[in-house]
Formats: C-alpha cells, sequence, structure tokens
C-alpha cells in the first residue's frame, strides 16, 4: 500500500487562515487600544478631580483665614506692624521687640534664612492686633551686629493715630551710605 | 432680735457662702485649662520656638519641618542628662540624614551649659532657655526629657526622668523616617 501524504491545504486555505489571524490580531490591538485610552481618560478625570479638590481647600482655607482675620481683627480695630530690610549691609538683623503703649506685644528672634528672605525682599507681619480709636505709641527695639561687626541696639518711636479704619505700620531698615550707618524708618498707612 | 431672726441670718449667711464656694469652684474648673500647660503628649503638635544656640545663631524649630527632630532638654546639673544627650547625638549620627537633634540648655548661665557641650563634645546644636520659658512651655517636670518630633512636626515619642538610648530613639527615627 502507497503510502499517504498529508493533505497539503491548498494557497486559498493559508491565506483565509493568515486573514483571519491578522484580523483577530487587530481586533485584539484595538480593544486593547480602546481598554488604554479608557482607563488613560480615566486617570485624567480622577488626576482632574484630585487637583479641583486641593483647589476647592486651598479656597475655603483661605475663605477661613479672611474670616478669622475679620472677626478677630475688624478694621475698626486693626492694627499691623510690618518689617522690611532694604539691603542691609551695615546691619546683620537679630531680633526685634516691640512695645505698644508700654506693653511688649512681640519679642522676635530671626534666624538666618528669614534674614535671607528679607534680604530677598519679604515682608514679615511682626504684630496684628485691635487698638481703640486714639493716639498710641510704639516702640520698636532692634538687636544686631552694626558696622564692624559691632553689637547694635537701637530704638525707635512712633506716635500714631488709630482712626476707625485698619492701621498698617512698617519698619523699614535701610542703609545710610553717606554716614555708613543703618537707618530705621517708619511708613503709616490707613 | 428673737432666735427666729438669728436663725433665718445663719441661714442667709450659709447660703451665701455655699453660693460663693461654688462660684469659685466653676470659676476654677473653666480656668483651669487655660492655666494649666499640658505638656505635649503623643500626636499633639510640637508648640514652636526660637532661641539663640551656644554659638549665637537663632534656631527655630519649625525650620526643622521635613526632618525627625530629637529634642532634648537638659541641664549641666543633671547627671543622667549627659547620657540623654550622647543617645540623641548617636541615634541621630546612626540615621545617616533625615534626622536632627537639638538640645534645650535650661541653664541660666549660658557659660557652664557651653563648658557641658563642650566636654561631651555635642555635634549638634544646643540651645539656650535662660528664662527657661520654653521648658514651661513644653511642661518639662524631669531632666532629662527627651521628645521625637515627626517630620510634620508632630510629638511621636517621649521619654522623661531615665535617659532613653539610642537604640530606642534609633528604632523611633526609623518609623518615622521616609
Amino acid at each position: 500500500m502507497k503510502p499517504t501524504r498529508p493533505r497539503r491545504l491548498p494557497h486559498r486555505g493559508w491565506q483565509l487562515i493568515g486573514a483571519s489571524t491578522l484580523l483577530l490580531a487587530c481586533a485584539a490591538l484595538l480593544a486593547m487600544r480602546a481598554d488604554a485610552t479608557e482607563s488613560a481618560g480615566d486617570l485624567r478625570t480622577v488626576d482632574q478631580d484630585v487637583q479641583a479638590l486641593k483647589k476647592e481647600l486651598v479656597d475655603l482655607n483661605r475663605d477661613l483665614f479672611r474670616l478669622e482675620e475679620e472677626l478677630l481683627y475688624p478694621a475698626s480695630t486693626q492694627v499691623a506692624v510690618f518689617l522690611s530690610l532694604n539691603v542691609g549691609t551695615f546691619f546683620a538683623l537679630d531680633s526685634v521687640q516691640l512695645r505698644l503703649d508700654g506693653k511688649e506685644v512681640t519679642n522676635y528672634l530671626y534666624t538666618q534664612r528669614e534674614v535671607e528672605a528679607l534680604h530677598r525682599g519679604g515682608v514679615q507681619k511682626l504684630y496684628l492686633g485691635n487698638l481703640k480709636a486714639g493716639e498710641h505709641e510704639l516702640v520698636a527695639v532692634f538687636t544686631g551686629k552694626g558696622p564692624h561687626d559691632r553689637d547694635y541696639r537701637r530704638g525707635t518711636t512712633v506716635k500714631f493715630d488709630k482712626a476707625v479704619g485698619a492701621k498698617y505700620v512698617e519698619l523699614r531698615i535701610t542703609d545710610r551710605d553717606a554716614a555708613l550707618q543703618p537707618e530705621f524708618a517708619v511708613r503709616q498707612w490707613e | 432680735m428673737d432666735s427666729s431672726d438669728h436663725a433665718a441670718r445663719a441661714r442667709l449667711t450659709a447660703l451665701v457662702h455655699t453660693v460663693a464656694l461654688a462660684a469659685a469652684a466653676l470659676a476654677g474648673a473653666l480656668c483651669f485649662p487655660l492655666l494649666a500647660h499640658a505638656a505635649p503628649a503623643a500626636g499633639d503638635e510640637a508648640p514652636g520656638f526660637a532661641l539663640k544656640d551656644l554659638s549665637g545663631h537663632n534656631q527655630r524649630l519649625s525650620e526643622f519641618r521635613g526632618e525627625v527632630v530629637v529634642l532634648t532638654f537638659w541641664a549641666s546639673y543633671c547627671g543622667p542628662c549627659r547620657e540623654a544627650l550622647q543617645s540623641a547625638g548617636t541615634a541621630v549620627a546612626a540615621a545617616d540624614g533625615g534626622a536632627t537633634a537639638l538640645g534645650v540648655s535650661l541653664d541660666r548661665d549660658a557659660v557652664r551649659a557651653a563648658s557641658v557641650a563642650a566636654s561631651l563634645g555635642l555635634e549638634f546644636p544646643s540651645l539656650l532657655d535662660q528664662d527657661q520659658s520654653i521648658g514651661r512651655l513644653y511642661d518639662v517636670q524631669h531632666l532629662p526629657t527627651t521628645l521625637l518630633i515627626d517630620r510634620e512636626g508632630v510629638v511621636r515619642g517621649a521619654w522623661a526622668r531615665d535617659p532613653v538610648s539610642a537604640q530606642q530613639l534609633s528604632e523611633k527615627i526609623r518609623e518615622h523616617q521616609p
């Protein structure tokens, strides 16, 4: 008996198998891509939600802060004292003591980082409080190192009238190049 | 004046005294939380402060946020404090970054504090609390007192009277490191 040779698929059969495999692969790829797009879309939505929540939280925090400030320090009695440095070559700030109407309200020690922040243009809110309308006296005592690295302590006094609106006082340390000395200036805003 | 008047007056006096006593007790109970300064317990935020260190630099606790801080209250006259300070130094050195130690000396005499710190060879800043205001803020009852403050500024461990070992501190630091 003659051995039978395995039947070979005709050329058309191979073509059919190839085409269906290709189709299947394409379908699988399309399905995978759709899945990926869907999950990427989901991720994007979650990320957007998180960002929106974060923004809401920041807004809420800001509103609460404002509300707290308005309740605790109403504009009619509010007094704020700020401190800023301009250059500061002749004075290395160490601490500031504030006395309002003879009563110490702040005694602030400055770290190296804080002084650097002030040198970069930062303005610090040194004190926020309430005062009755009328005349008040603010005494600021600055301590630090003056010219030639000597201990330096200097006080500045300002009398101001507190009216109905909020009062802002800025203490500004600047360099007086002509005298090679620091200068302590006070500015007021209503 | 008859005896019934006397009795009425006595009753009135007793009533007034009772009301006054009750009012005083109530006022005391209401004011106690304001007057009492409880030590920060585990889970409480460590109160912020700024002090000068022995080399004259100002240090503020909040500037160490992001690092685990071992805060040790000590004094030159306290023997066990030396062990606590050395444990803090060893544990922080073993942590290999991400942790820092701060000592707070309650000595009124800065020279004595400096000489003890120098004799111990402390490699971390020791702050001077000469008026002991920070000691009161943290309600330090015993020396040494060591606090472990996590990277968010929350107290995570407290040891008082007996000096904490470097190993205990190292384990606690590791728990709170990233």
